[in-house]
This record gives structure tokens, C-alpha cells and sequence, in this order.
């Protein structure tokens, strides 16, 4: 008999390994497509035509940004609920039923995208964003909203979990795993009213042909609305596990809990009145609100600040507990050796580096500079791609003997992956911010142009493609030993020998956390209130200016034969110029 | 609440690092006067843009060194291409799009902004030296997304005018009658030029010193005599500066009726065009500049 | 070992955004390397560090134990 979560929660673990299994498989096709894309764009094994490259790329953010991290949240978020409160989900059918609409709406989601590389006429080649005019199949829009619908219901379900809590226990603080999944539930709720008010009222009726047009600043603004504060419902689980899994592993303590709280609640109010700062650069909306939304931003580097000093503390705390000592000697206490761990602390260590490079575009005018240029992909492959992505692997390692009973695969294959993540990131994220610093535009299946080359202030162009190729390489092997573990685990035997489904004590308790913080009402209402003073104005304002359905556009459904009707533009001509620049460039390399 | 004294440091010390970066950030807007793109002008229709600046997208001088860019973006070419402008100036681009949402990049620089149907994006440059900048869409807006470019010409203050030219002649004349070959110039800078246009015929070669006031149009008549020419085609070239126009008179005994009103029409018609190879067809109006002939050094890749 | 095994290979893996990143500090004080310099200096420092690392003595497992608690 161990304690295992599966012991204590069979019927949830069951929902929550379904729900990494999905994450895995979206991971996996992802991951594919990210190498296609890496190979494609660096010009080094160009396989498909390059209108296909933007098909591939909308699958890639799609599968990675939204599937493969929001199942796994949803996955981690009922284990801390139910773990935390320490009671069984209300109702198991419940459950399911929102994992299964998730399902649905990723697969008919998918349906459109992946159509993209037939000769249908279906197609969703519109990427993560999808930009109006840009206009993908109604299928797409209809499946997202599903999607986002399922993780409504599965945050009932976690509100459900704590109201029956509360009911047994109206003296006690809500325990802090459970106190960051409704928080982050509570942000999620409000920022998901933006995509939700731009796919339903305009978007879907819009590709079902039952209004003419739309405004594209508008639906821009209100995916904004959603675009920021859906990656920190990405980070906040890995912060999550930062906070009450990394302590427990190094061998310690949480160095405090109402710090811990005090972040949540941050990112609670402030991630939703910041999203027009991806839009800086946008005609049509006033300076002042750019302004405001820039400190926002500047403001929520505090709650990240904050998690660094705890995080460290934690460690340090653990490691010394381990009997470590010194200055920094302590360090070398921690269990490197164990890929849960080193896998986190990896993932945090470059999400410090990714704050920078965050730093830099949430600065309003200098992000004039870096604006859509390929530094914006390396930004956020060290947020999601690494301080998520690398946190929800690392802690996998962990929770799939939770979830399945068994015991790890492999530790060593473990810890592996985890240091080639390290690495292939800083090979790929480093060139990518470097070129981004000389104009090498994101989103483009072939950035090398007719009339002027870029020019590297260090180095070439070439090498920096080396170097992404090079960090993609390793990044794909880094996936294959990562499905060999999740696979492994999964064909091995039942064990008896597994550690215990706990998480991390705090130095610093609930007791010392003033009682308001956990008045879940009262920061609603603030951020509500927020969200309402940064945004009210701008969105009236883009209303009046340019309406609320828009001006006439030209019709572009990208579904039906767009590629053939605008390629006037262009010549066979310039695509063979094109590729064979790329093979000089290729031929440049010296690594 | 229980916070640690180095957490109460740190806490302060994030403090005064967010407090620092709003403070550089205001100190860029209010003292360096980096302002951002905003909602200074008005909407427009993407589809009918009629309006006077992006019917005519161009290059256009509203002042001393002040010049204003009426840029279309559309899938996947941006309008005017190239753009070119003098050394030396403040140069506002006013920038939209005829479809979907791109971008207008200079690369290597801080000019950058999204281009949205609808809305009007608003820049002003300063541009010091010459040289010559790329401009990117670095918005995805298509499967052509990538082959989207442009350039930007800086080019020394006096290699750079506004000048267009427009010379028409018969396609066809009898031997014996007189070519008549009219040169059309028009200075589109605010101040007056002096300059010399010149017709090249045959091995005739025959000039004339215009002086033009800003704003204005010249018109120049070269007055051949084709007996001179002799039977046969015979090519002319008009050059005003580094604008040139030419084709091609036929000088026959007797001319066949039918053909010739066709043919005359047909080049008179095309003629405009005829020296310009640089433009794939579209009907921008900096055709006539010949860019290559003002190509500086190419060490793009400084910041603005 | 000085250090422990896991505690190595992070260390060694530390080395790729030290020399990535090195590069262009340099290049700020106009000193500019190739990469196959910096290859070399990578390879280099790894082996620096596996002295280190290995050299005193390898029969005692001092700090190992700490590991496995």
C-alpha cells in the first residue's frame, strides 16, 4: 500500500492522466512541426511549399499554446484541488464531461487546420492569432469556443470542490494549492470573456456569412484582451508547482505562504488590464491607454520578482536542511541528480532570462525596435516553450507514478532531456533574440529577401540559422527521450515503491497570511474594476472610430482558394531567387 | 502579515526597478519624443481608399527638409516601391491597408507599425545620412507573407528631386513631315529647379534650359525634321537629369492608313511608361525615378 | 567527485548560454570570435571543469551522499 494519488484518488487520476495523454499527444505533433518550421525557415531542409509553412505554423501554436498547456493545467489542477482539500471530485461525470467538451473542441479545431494540407477547400491557416481579415473556417472558431467552454465547466468544477469544502470546514484558510487554482480560475473567467465576445459575436457569425464584416482593430483588441493574460494561465501552473513542488524536493520547506498568496492574487488583478501592450504599435488606439497598459505590465514584473526571491529562499532552505552550507556552497546540496528537480530549477533559471528579453518589449517605445521581429518567438520559447513547457516535463517525471501507479521509466533518460531542453533552448532562443535585434521578421516561412540582406552585428546570418538549427535538433531529441519516458512508464508494471502524493510544508503558514487575502470576492471585484478602467475606454473609442462591425473589407476567406486569387503579386520567379539565396546562405556556414 | 527582512529588501528593491523602468520609458516619450503610433488620424475605407493621399500613394515635400510618405500596403507589395527621400529629413509616413492587417518595417531600425485596414498608422522619421533600409511586413497576411518587401532610399540631398517626366511623340510620320517630341515635367518639390532637358535622336542631340517652379509643369517641344532622320526607326531618348523617356518614331515614305492609326495609338499610349523597368506594373508615381542610379553604400542596419 | 554527478552534467550544461552569450559581450569590446574558437573554448572549459571536478580524489563519495539523503 503506498499513498500514492492513484490510491487515494483512483477516479480522478484517471481524468487527470487522460488529460496529460491528451497534452502529450498535442505536444508530440507540436513538436514535429516546431523542427519542420525550424529546418523550413533557416532554409537547411525545405520539404513543402511555403504557403504550407503557415498551415504547419498555425498547428504548432495552436496544439502547443493552447492544447498541450491547458490540458495539462486542467490535469494538475484537479490533482491540487483534490489533493489539497483532500476530497474526491464532487461528481466524476462532471469531470469527464468537461474533459470530453475540451476534446471535441480541439479536435474540431484541428479538423480545419489540418485540412489546410489537402486540396479541400477547408482551411484555418490563420495562426494562433487569427487575425481578422484573415478568415478561417467557422469549424475553427465554433471548436475553440468549445474548448474554452470545457475549461469553464472545469473551473466549476474546482469552485465546486471548494464551496462543499467550506461547507465542513468554515474556519479554515482554503489551503494554498487549492487558493492558486481559484485565482488563477477567477483571471481566467474574466480574460476569456474577450476571445469569447470576439469569436461569438463577430468572428463566427462573420465566416458563417451572417454579417458582412467586421472590425478588424476590434477583434485585434479583444483577442489581446485575451492573448496576455492566457499565458499566465499557462504560467501560473508552473508556478504552482514552483511553490509546493520544488521546496518539497529540495528537501525543504516554502519559505512563505502569504507571499505565495499575495503573487496569485497580483496576477489575479493584473494580468487582464495589460493586454494592449501587444499592441503598441497599433493605429487607431490613443498613446495614454498604451501608457497605461505599459505600466500595468511594468507592475506585474513585482508578482514574478516576488516568486524568484521565494523560489530561491525555498531552495535554499531545502538544500541547507540537506546540509548544505556556505555562502553558494549550498548549491551543490541540492538533488541535481533527480530530473523533477532539475528540470524545474532549469526552467526557472530561463524564465529570469526571459523576463529580460520581457522587460524589453513591455518598454512602449523600445519596443518599436523589437516589435514583431523574430525576438518576440525567442521571448516566449524561454516563457512558454521552457519555463512552462520544461516545468510541466519535469514535474510529469513525478506525476506519472502518481497517476499511473507505476514507477518512472527511466531517471537518468530523465534528467537528460531535461538538460538537452536547457541547452537546445539557449542555442535557439539566443539566435532568435539576436536576429530579431536585426530585423529578421517572426511568422515567415522565408526570411530572405530579394532586395536587402540582414546584417549581423556579430557573426552572420548564417550561423545564427546554425544555431537555431542546431537548438532545434536537440530540443526534438530532448521530445523523443521525453515520449520514451511518458511511453515507458506507461508499459511498465504496477509498483509498490512510490513516493507519497504530498507536497511542500510552509516555513511561513497560512496563520500569518491576513484573512483578506483569501476574500476571492473582493479581488474579483478589484480586477473587474481594473479591467473595466484600462479597457472601457479604449474599446469605445475603437467602436466609434471605425464601428462596431467595420468598414467593407475585401472578402478573404483563407478556406476557399485564397493562394490562387492573390498570387498575382508574386512570380515562380521570385520563390526560385528566394531558395536560392537560402542555399547560399546555407553554404556560408562554418560551424 | 510575517515578511522576512530580505524579503522586505527585496520587495523594495523590485519596487524602485519597476518605479525605474516606467520612469525610462517616460523619460523616452516626454524627453526624447519617441511618441507611439496612435489615433491621430482618422479612419479610412480600405477597400475605396479615394482620398487624396492613398489614390496617389508618394513621396510628397510639405515643407523645408518635411516631407510626407502616403504608403498602401496591400497582399504582398507595398506602394510607393521603391520610396526614396533626401538626406537631411523628417520624413511622416502615413500608412494603411487595402486588405488585411500587415506591417511597414524599416528593417534594423525603429520604424515599425502595424498597418490595419481602416486605420491610418502615423510615423515621423528622421533621417540623417544616405543609405538604404529594407522594409519588411512582418505581420502574417498570407501565403505570399514572405515574399512582402520594399526599400527606402536615402539619397544626398542633390540627387534627389520630385521631378517626373512624361514625353509623347508620334509612333509614325511621313518623310518629309516634322516630330514633333513634347517633354511634360513636373516639379513636385516646393522650391524651383533648374535643369535641362535634353532630346537624343538619330545622332541629333538637341537641349533646352527649363527653369520650373515648385509645383509646377513644364512643357518642352523638340521640333525634328524626319528628311533628316531618313527612312526608317529611329529611337529618342528625353532626359531630364536621371529621368529618362524614350521610343521609338518611324519615318516611312507613305504611310499605310490602317496600321498606322492603330500603331500610333498603341504607343502613344504606352510610351509613359516606357523607361521603366524597375516597376512590375503598378501604377505608383516615383516610376520615373531611376533608383539605381542613386544607391549609396550599403551599411543599413544602424538604429534611427 | 568534488561535486555530484547530477550536479556536474547542470554545471556543464551551464557552459552553453556562458559561451553562446560570451560571444556577443565580447563583440562589445571588439573582440570577436569564431565559432569554432568558441567551440574550442567551450570544450575547453568542460574540461577545465571535469579536472576540477574529478582530480582530487575520485574514491570518496563525500558530497554524494548528501544526494541520496
Amino acid at each position: 500500500m503506498t499513498n500514492t494519488y492513484i490510491e487515494s484518488f483512483p477516479a480522478e487520476a484517471k481524468v487527470v492522466r487522460a488529460a496529460f495523454y491528451s497534452s502529450f499527444l498535442a505536444l508530440a505533433i507540436g513538436g514535429l512541426f516546431g523542427i519542420i518550421q525550424t529546418l523550413h525557415r533557416t532554409g537547411y531542409y525545405r520539404f513543402m511549399d511555403s504557403a504550407d509553412y503557415y498551415t504547419v505554423l498555425t498547428a504548432h501554436g495552436v496544439l502547443l499554446a493552447i492544447t498541450f498547456t491547458i490540458f495539462f493545467l486542467v490535469g494538475v489542477f484537479t490533482w491540487a484541488t483534490t489533493t489539497s482539500l483532500d476530497r474526491p471530485v464532487e461528481d466524476i461525470r462532471f469531470t469527464w464531461a468537461w474533459y470530453g467538451l475540451m476534446v471535441v473542441g480541439t479536435v474540431l479545431t484541428a479538423i480545419p487546420i489540418f485540412a489546410g494540407f489537402t486540396d479541400s477547400e477547408m482551411s484555418a491557416s490563420v495562426l494562433f492569432t487569427f487575425y481578422a481579415p484573415l478568415q478561417g473556417h467557422p469549424l475553427f472558431y465554433f471548436g475553440l469556443v468549445l474548448f474554452v467552454v470545457g475549461t469553464w465547466l472545469a473551473g466549476v468544477d474546482w469552485f465546486r470542490s471548494w464551496w462543499a469544502w467550506k461547507q465542513e470546514h468554515p474556519d479554515k484558510r482554503i489551503p494554498l494549492p487549492t487558493f492558486m487554482v481559484l485565482t488563477t480560475t477567477l483571471m481566467w473567467y474574466i480574460a476569456t470573456l474577450g476571445v469569447a465576445a470576439a469569436i461569438l459575436l463577430f468572428l463566427l457569425p462573420w465566416s458563417l456569412g451572417l454579417v458582412e464584416s467586421v472590425n478588424p482593430l476590434l477583434t485585434r483588441t479583444l483577442f489581446w484582451f485575451f492573448g496576455h493574460p492566457v499565458v499566465y494561465f499557462w504560467l501560473m501552473p508552473a508556478y504552482m508547482m514552483w511553490y509546493v513542488m520544488l521546496p518539497k524536493i529540495s528537501g525543504g520547506k516554502l519559505f512563505s505562504d502569504p507571499l505565495a498568496r499575495v503573487v496569485f492574487v497580483l496576477f489575479l488583478i493584473l494580468s487582464v488590464p495589460t493586454g494592449i501592450h501587444h499592441q503598441y504599435l497599433d493605429p487607431g488606439i490613443a498613446e495614454g491607454f498604451k501608457f497605461i497598459a505599459m505600466t500595468n505590465t511594468m507592475f506585474l514584473l513585482l508578482p514574478s520578482l516576488l516568486t524568484a526571491f521565494t523560489v530561491v529562499a525555498s531552495m535554499e532552505h531545502g538544500a541547507r536542511q540537506r546540509g548544505g552550507t556556505g555562502y553558494l556552497g549550498w548549491l551543490k546540496a541540492l538533488p541535481w541528480r533527480d530530473p523533477v528537480f532539475a528540470g524545474m530549477a532549469l526552467a526557472g533559471l530561463m524564465f529570469a532570462a526571459a523576463g529580460f528579453s520581457g522587460m524589453i518589449n513591455a518598454g512602449m517605445n523600445i519596443n518599436y525596435l523589437v516589435h514583431n521581429t523574430f525576438w518576440v518567438v525567442g521571448h516566449f520559447h524561454l516563457t512558454v516553450g521552457t519555463a512552462v513547457a520544461l516545468t510541466f516535463m519535469a514535474v510529469t517525471y513525478w506525476f506519472l507514478p502518481q497517476v499511473t501507479g507505476k514507477a518512472l521509466w527511466n531517471r537518468s533518460v530523465a534528467l537528460g532531456q531535461v538538460v538537452l531542453w536547457f541547452v537546445g533552448m539557449t542555442f535557439m532562443s539566443n539566435a532568435m533574440h539576436r536576429g530579431g535585434l536585426l530585423g529578421i521578421p517572426r511568422r515567415t516561412a522565408e526570411p530572405q529577401y530579394d532586395g536587402f540582406e540582414f546584417e549581423a552585428a556579430v557573426g552572420s546570418v548564417g550561423e545564427l540559422d546554425a544555431q537555431i538549427a542546431l537548438g532545434g535538433a536537440l530540443l526534438t531529441l530532448s521530445l523523443v527521450l521525453f515520449f520514451a519516458n511518458v511511453v515507458g512508464t506507461a508499459l511498465n508494471s504496477r509498483s509498490d515503491d512510490l513516493p507519497a502524493n504530498e507536497y511542500a510544508d510552509t516555513l511561513s503558514g497560512p496563520s500569518d497570511a491576513p484573512l483578506v487575502l483569501d476574500n476571492l470576492k473582493l479581488w474579483t471585484a478589484i480586477a473587474i474594476v481594473l479591467v473595466i478602467f484600462a479597457y472601457s475606454f479604449p474599446l469605445l473609442s475603437i467602436i466609434e472610430r471605425g464601428g462596431l462591425f467595420g468598414p467593407e473589407l475585401t472578402e478573404l476567406p483563407v478556406h476557399i482558394g485564397l493562394g490562387l486569387e492573390y498570387l498575382w503579386a508574386t512570380t515562380i520567379s521570385t520563390v526560385t531567387t528566394a531558395s536560392e539565396t537560402v542555399v547560399a546562405l546555407g553554404a556560408e556556414v562554418n560551424w | 502579515m510575517n515578511i522576512h527582512t530580505y524579503e522586505k529588501l527585496w520587495l523594495v528593491a523590485a519596487m524602485v526597478l519597476i518605479v525605474g523602468f516606467i520612469a525610462t520609458i517616460t523619460y523616452g516619450s516626454v524627453g526624447l519624443g519617441i511618441t507611439m503610433v496612435g489615433d491621430q488620424q482618422d479612419t479610412v475605407e480600405p477597400t475605396e481608399l479615394d482620398d487624396e493621399r492613398f489614390s496617389d500613394p508618394r513621396v510628397a515635400q510639405v515643407g523645408e527638409n518635411e516631407y510626407e510618405a502616403y504608403v498602401t500596403a496591400q497582399m504582398f507589395s507595398f506602394q510607393p516601391d521603391p520610396i526614396e527621400v533626401p538626406e537631411d529629413s523628417e520624413v511622416t509616413f502615413y500608412v494603411t491597408s487595402r486588405d488585411v492587417i500587415h506591417s511597414f518595417s524599416l528593417v534594423g531600425t525603429n520604424v515599425n507599425t502595424m498597418v490595419i485596414p481602416g486605420e491610418v498608422a502615423e510615423m515621423t522619421v528622421e533621417f540623417d545620412e544616405p543609405d538604404e533600409y529594407g522594409v519588411v511586413c512582418n505581420e502574417y497576411c498570407g501565403p505570399n507573407h514572405h515574399n512582402m518587401e520594399g526599400m527606402v532610399y536615402v539619397v544626398p540631398e542633390d540627387e534627389f528631386d520630385l521631378t517626373e517626366l512624361d514625353a509623347e511623340a508620334p509612333g509614325e510620320v511621313e518623310t518629309g513631315d516634322d516630330i514633333d517630341v513634347t517633354a511634360t515635367v513636373e516639379n513636385r518639390l516646393l522650391d524651383p529647379i533648374e535643369t535641362t532637358v535634353t532630346l537624343e535622336i538619330g545622332n541629333e542631340t538637341v537641349s533646352e534650359d527649363v527653369t520650373i517652379d515648385g509645383g509646377e509643369t513644364d512643357e518642352t517641344t523638340f521640333t525634328v525634321d524626319s528628311a533628316q532622320l531618313g527612312e526608317g526607326d529611329h529611337e529618342w531618348t528625353v532626359t531630364v537629369d536621371d529621368h529618362t523617356d524614350s521610343w521609338t518614331v518611324t519615318v516611312a515614305d507613305e504611310l499605310e492608313d490602317d496600321d498606322a492609326d492603330d500603331d500610333a495609338d498603341e504607343e502613344s499610349n504606352e510610351n509613359t511608361d516606357a523607361g521603366d523597368d524597375a516597376d512590375d506594373g503598378e501604377n505608383g508615381t516615383e516610376d520615373e525615378t531611376d533608383t539605381d542610379e542613386t544607391e549609396s553604400d550599403a551599411s543599413g542596419g544602424d538604429g534611427e | 567527485m568534488r561535486i555530484s554527478k547530477g550536479a556536474l552534467l547542470i554545471v556543464i550544461a551551464f557552459i552553453a548560454p556562458l559561451i553562446v552569450e560570451l560571444r556577443t559581450v565580447l563583440a562589445w569590446v571588439n573582440v570577436e570570435l569564431t565559432v569554432l574558437e568558441s567551440v574550442v573554448l567551450g570544450i575547453g572549459l568542460i574540461g577545465v571543469i571535469l579536472v576540477w571536478a574529478l582530480w582530487p580524489q575520485s574514491q570518496s563519495n563525500g558530497t554524494e551522499s548528501a544526494e541520496t539523503k
